[in-house]
């Protein structure tokens, strides 16, 4: 059909805009190479790692002491003072979170809620090694001072714990809201209609609704947790060590990635394939969380309407 | 029958106000509980920014090296020297080294007395930090503070606030009254200027292809998903990739040995461009999902009409769609780079310098930022480097509360433009 | 539109004007050969350093003890009119060498021990002879906290004890109190970690890196504000890193000897050890900014050493490295 060669835009238009559309797919595949890259470069290292004869995967999970330079390849150390520091951000980052969230979007006026979003999303704004600062300079010797020199070392888990969840609270209270702004007005409605009060239409009516948001939030949340760096780095101590007392000093996996690799070792060393196995870990750990972050948050998801 | 209490299904009259009374009281309890939380999480703000402010001004005590009445006899500090005095005792006392250096940049002749006032102090007088105090200390405490100088021998206070004009122009200093943030911070300028350059476009562009562009298919929801991922992932995995592709693996592009003829033996892939690179994969995520929210604002009704005049997709797109989310796309890549500001894990694995004494020339120059910066100065015991790090915080969120408004702006007066237009 | 492209102009702008503002960039990088800097030889036999007419960049990485004095060194450099860049990184002699001898990323190694063997047979495949400058000496400083008053004195034999097999402070001295003791050492890569187990543990890091309640850094600092918390902590570094807290630490005498420059300097105290700086013929003679500056501390380094709180090498120590920098750099000038 002539209709082509008779077209205004001809084809050469046609080819220019294949061309276009051509370079922005390849840009969206750019994110496919980066996340292949970063698990092909953690697996690659990882092996190298795994495959060393020093290491034996089975004392990697189940080991107690980390020390690669004497051939000691317990992760648990290091697993367990990133478990302590995320446990103890989620104990103060939910619940303060999450009342704050009930607080905006269910009691506060506008005009509360015009000051207290921006505060929020300021604090939220503020980088970690602010936070890191705080930790070392006023959250231990105000853990010391309560509970003692004696007893609370001066790098200890707890502080760093405590920071972190002050860290997430902003993020766990905007997330949050945002979930229960989405409970439609008229599940309250019917709610009050019935003779609730508004708490109990909070518990028992919104914050049910609203759970496939929040749990994904906490999951979020813990995420970001687990992969803090750099308030762990500067608050919670350089030396791996397995034990429950959160005011002993404990390296998390992020921080020793940091040492090792602030102090930057031999490429092909046994530390350095180590960071990367460390890191490999912790992407899977991350990835999962967030996976199912979204999987529950699109699986519970309830349509109103 | 009037004495008879009215029977209801929960009990009598008087049950019913024990019940709903109680019920109040659950809510008003738990209405202060939340009211807590908000007033604690704002009391942590407040904490937080206290603490660094407390770190920024305060008494030191200091003691001098040379004191000035042993230079010029009966005059016990420096300010109180005479021109000639002061010309004279900067020639006498400079070792011949910096005097060499100085006449070479200015002869002493030609320098103002406040400038010849710096150098004597710096050079000759040489004042040593003994202590500081925090803003509070020094504010309520005041009799330890005069305590303390009156035991140390040949100390004497002056109340300084550690960030001031100088602390922004000096260069790193292992004296903590002379160091200053100018190397880190236009560090942290270079990079985020890279950062710009690299995923702007690419996050424009990507989010373009998944919003106008992609089929509801298989392939493109796991882009998504993808995308999604990569935005939660820890920064400091950013780091080990940027560490093993661009400072290891493309180490000839990165230090620059490639494009020049660099005879320089020790080429090396730890430079603004790969650190600049780092945060740009580490940002990438950010801009795709907050391009996409904006382009999905935008209306269809523009896109049909657009179509409806005869308008190619792509110019649709770029004469039409972008310009209608514009401000949306720039706020948001605005707040993405104040993300990547304040980004320090990454750029440690990367390997930024400990030390570095000139400003970055180029993006093959190695390079210090102000978090990094902040990172090692809170990592020193000595308490005056504690006050260095407040301040340089200070500087920081400042620099992240202009670039924050600027986003802010952007959106307000192009939207209001906006709105006024239509 | 235009909105959107003069705030795009304007952002980058800005991002980019602090460079106006002034500041040190580099200077150009005169060619490579000119050796203007050279002025009349001093005392020492090395031709003089005028700093103004150095320029280019030099890059240095190693040891964290070596550190403090490399920055200070570096400090007068710039102070007295070098224009050029210079890095110092501080992340540990074994990574420092590294740096220098299997990657080639640095002009001048820092180092607290001497080089190994194997760093030298690295060094050659790269095609670098690594020359050995000794700049100082540390006495290694054996600290506890302030709070501390009952440890004062050590025998290497309870050094050795105290950081590895006791938990407690009781069970190397019944007189001792019975709490843990908590060990704040330097990490791995650092030369002092290896001068220590050498010297202790002959050679076995073993016992020490098999201890409880261990934390170890590259970074001194970090464990100085670890001793400076912990009543019951010990640990060991550079003598500047005490030098520069006395306020908060007590350093320990070992086997009686106090770590004092009388007793660093006639040999007596246990625990002193050789500082160094390491560079190569070739990367001085192509890039003579880093001769100048190896020639400028040289010279100078035993006038700023004691104030960074280290102590000066014995002259035949530092004739022997004036004289490898004379062969080296023969015939240039």
């Amino acid at each position: 059909m002539h209709e082509r060669s008779l077209h205004p835009f001809g084809k050469r238009k046609r080819i220019h805009e294949r061309i276009i559309e051509t370079i922005l797919f390849l840009f969206a595949m750019l994110s496919i190479l980066i996340t292949v890259s970063i698990a092909f470069i953690l697996i690659k290292e990882s092996y190298l790692f795994f495959s060393d004869p020093d290491v034996r995967l089975l004392d990697f999970l189940t080991g107690k002491k980390w020390q690669p330079m004497i051939g000691l390849f317990g992760f648990l150390p290091l697993l367990n003072a990133t478990l302590t520091t995320s446990l103890i951000a989620m104990v103060v980052g939910i619940p303060l979170g999450l009342f704050v969230a009930i607080y905006l979007s269910e009691y506060a006026s506008d005009r509360i809620r015009g000051i207290l979003k921006p505060t929020l999303e300021v604090l939220a704004g503020i980088p970690t090694i602010v936070y890191g600062y705080f930790a070392l300079t006023f959250m231990t010797p105000l853990l010391r001072s309560v509970f003692g020199e004696a007893n609370v070392e001066i790098y200890n888990t707890a502080s760093a714990g405590l920071v972190i969840g002050i860290l997430v609270l902003p993020m766990i209270a905007t997330m949050a809201e945002d979930a229960i702004g989405a409970v439609p007005q008229e599940l309250r409605l019917a709610s009050y209609a019935l003779g609730g009060t508004r708490i109990e239409t909070t518990f028992e009516v919104v914050i049910p609704a609203s759970l496939s948001g929040l749990s994904a939030t906490f999951l979020l949340a813990l995420s970001r947790a687990i992969g803090e760096t750099m308030i762990v780095a500067l608050a919670s101590g350089a030396g791996p060590k397995l034990t429950a007392n959160p005011f002993e000093a404990a390296e998390t996996i992020t921080g020793y990635i940091v040492r090792i690799s602030g102090g930057d070792v031999s490429y092909n060393s046994i530390d350095y394939n180590s960071i990367f196995a460390l890191g490999l870990i912790l992407f899977i750990i991350t990835f999962t969380l967030n996976l199912t972050s979204r999987k529950i948050s699109s699986l519970f998801h309830q349509e109103y309407d | 029958m009037t004495d008879m209490q009215t029977q209801t299904l929960f009990g009598t009259d008087a049950d019913i106000n024990i019940l709903m009374n109680k019920r109040k009281r659950t809510g008003m309890i738990w209405q202060a509980v939340f009211l807590f939380s908000t007033t604690l999480a704002i009391i942590f703000l407040l904490l937080l920014l206290l603490s660094v402010i407390d770190s920024s001004f305060g008494y030191v005590a200091l003691r001098n090296e040379v004191e000035p009445s042993s230079l010029i006899e009966g005059k016990a500090l420096i300010k109180e020297f005479s021109r000639t005095e002061l010309e004279s005792t900067a020639m006498d006392n400079l070792s011949s080294g910096i005097l060499r250096r100085v006449e070479s940049e200015k002869p002493i002749a030609q320098r103002s007395d406040h400038d010849l006032v710096s150098l004597l102090e710096q050079y000759v007088i040489k004042p040593k930090v003994l202590k500081t105090w925090g803003l509070w200390d020094s504010l309520t405490n005041t009799r330890a503070v005069e305590e303390y100088s009156r035991t140390e021998s040949d100390s004497y206070l002056t109340f300084k606030s550690w960030i001031n004009a100088e602390f922004f122009v000096a260069d790193q200093s292992a004296d903590p009254l002379h160091a200053g943030i100018r190397t880190a911070f236009l560090g942290s300028l270079w990079i985020i200027l890279i950062t710009f350059l690299f995923s702007f476009p690419i996050g424009v562009g990507a989010a373009i292809y998944l919003q106008e562009y992609a089929q509801d298919n298989r392939l493109n929801r796991i882009l998504q998903l993808n995308i999604f991922n990569l935005s939660a992932v820890p920064s400091i995995i950013y780091g080990l990739l940027g560490l093993a592709v661009f400072v290891r693996a493309m180490q000839g592009f990165t230090s620059g040995s490639m494009f020049s003829s660099l005879s320089d033996a020790t080429a090396n892939g730890r430079t603004i461009l790969s650190g600049g690179l780092t945060l740009g994969l580490l940002v990438l995520p950010i801009i795709i999902i907050n391009t996409q929210e904006a382009l999905k604002a935008v209306p269809a009704s523009l896109r049909m009409s657009s179509y409806g005049i005869g308008a190619t997709k792509w110019q649709t797109i770029w004469y039409q769609v972008l310009p209608a989310s514009g401000e949306r796309i720039l706020t948001g890549t605005i707040l993405a780079l104040s993300r990547a500001l304040g980004e320090t894990a990454p750029l440690v694995v990367i390997g930024a310098s400990t030390f570095i004494s000139v400003d970055p020339t180029g993006v093959f120059s190695k390079f210090t930022t102000l978090p990094i910066q902040i990172y090692q100065w809170s990592a020193r015991p000595q308490g005056a480097y504690r006050n260095l790090a407040g301040a340089a915080i200070i500087a920081l969120l400042i620099l992240l509360i202009i670039m924050n408004s600027a986003a802010i702006y952007t959106r307000d007066r192009l939207s209001k433009k906006k709105r006024l237009e239509s | 539109m235009k909105n959107l492209h003069v705030v795009f102009i304007s952002l980058m702008l800005l991002a980019l004007s602090p460079l106006a503002a002034g500041g040190k960039p580099e200077q150009v990088t005169t060619p490579s050969n000119t050796l203007a800097w050279v002025e009349n030889s001093l005392d020492n036999g090395l031709p003089g350093v005028n700093p103004l007419k150095v320029s280019g960049n030099i890059i240095t990485a190693g040891s964290s003890t070596v550190y403090p004095l490399s920055e200070r060194m570096a400090e007068r450099f710039i102070e007295e009119g070098y224009s050029g860049s210079i890095t110092i990184d501080s992340i540990g002699s074994g990574a420092g060498f590294e740096r220098f001898t299997v990657a080639g990323e640095t002009d001048i190694s820092n180092a607290s021990r001497p080089i190994k063997d194997k760093e030298i047979e690295s060094a050659k495949t790269i095609g670098r002879v690594p020359l050995e400058f000794r700049v100082g000496t540390d006495a290694l400083a054996v600290v506890v906290s302030k709070q501390n008053t009952f440890v004062k004195n050590l025998t290497k034999q309870e050094l050795a004890k105290v950081f590895s097999t006791a938990k407690t402070w009781s069970e190397v001295n019944p007189a001792w109190p019975n709490e843990p003791i908590l060990r704040f050492i330097p990490g791995t890569d650092s030369g002092t970690f290896d001068y220590f187990s050498e010297e202790i543990f002959k050679s076995n890091p073993e016992p020490l890196l098999s201890a409880s309640n261990l934390q170890l850094s590259e970074d001194d600092n970090i464990l100085v504000q670890g001793i400076k918390g912990s009543p019951y902590g010990i640990g060991f570094f550079g003598y500047a890193y005490y030098a520069e807290n006395t306020a908060s630490l007590n350093i320990l005498d070992i086997e009686g000897i106090e770590a004092s420059a009388a007793n660093v300097d006639n040999g007596t105290y246990p625990l002193a050890r050789p500082l160094f700086l390491y560079s190569d013929a070739t990367i001085m003679r192509s890039k003579p900014q880093v001769a100048a500056f190896i020639d400028f501390y040289l010279s100078y380094v035993n006038e700023e050493i004691v104030g960074v709180g280290y102590f000066p090498a014995h002259e035949e120590a530092l004739k022997k490295g004036q004289a490898l920098w004379l062969e080296a750099m023969k015939g240039l000038y």
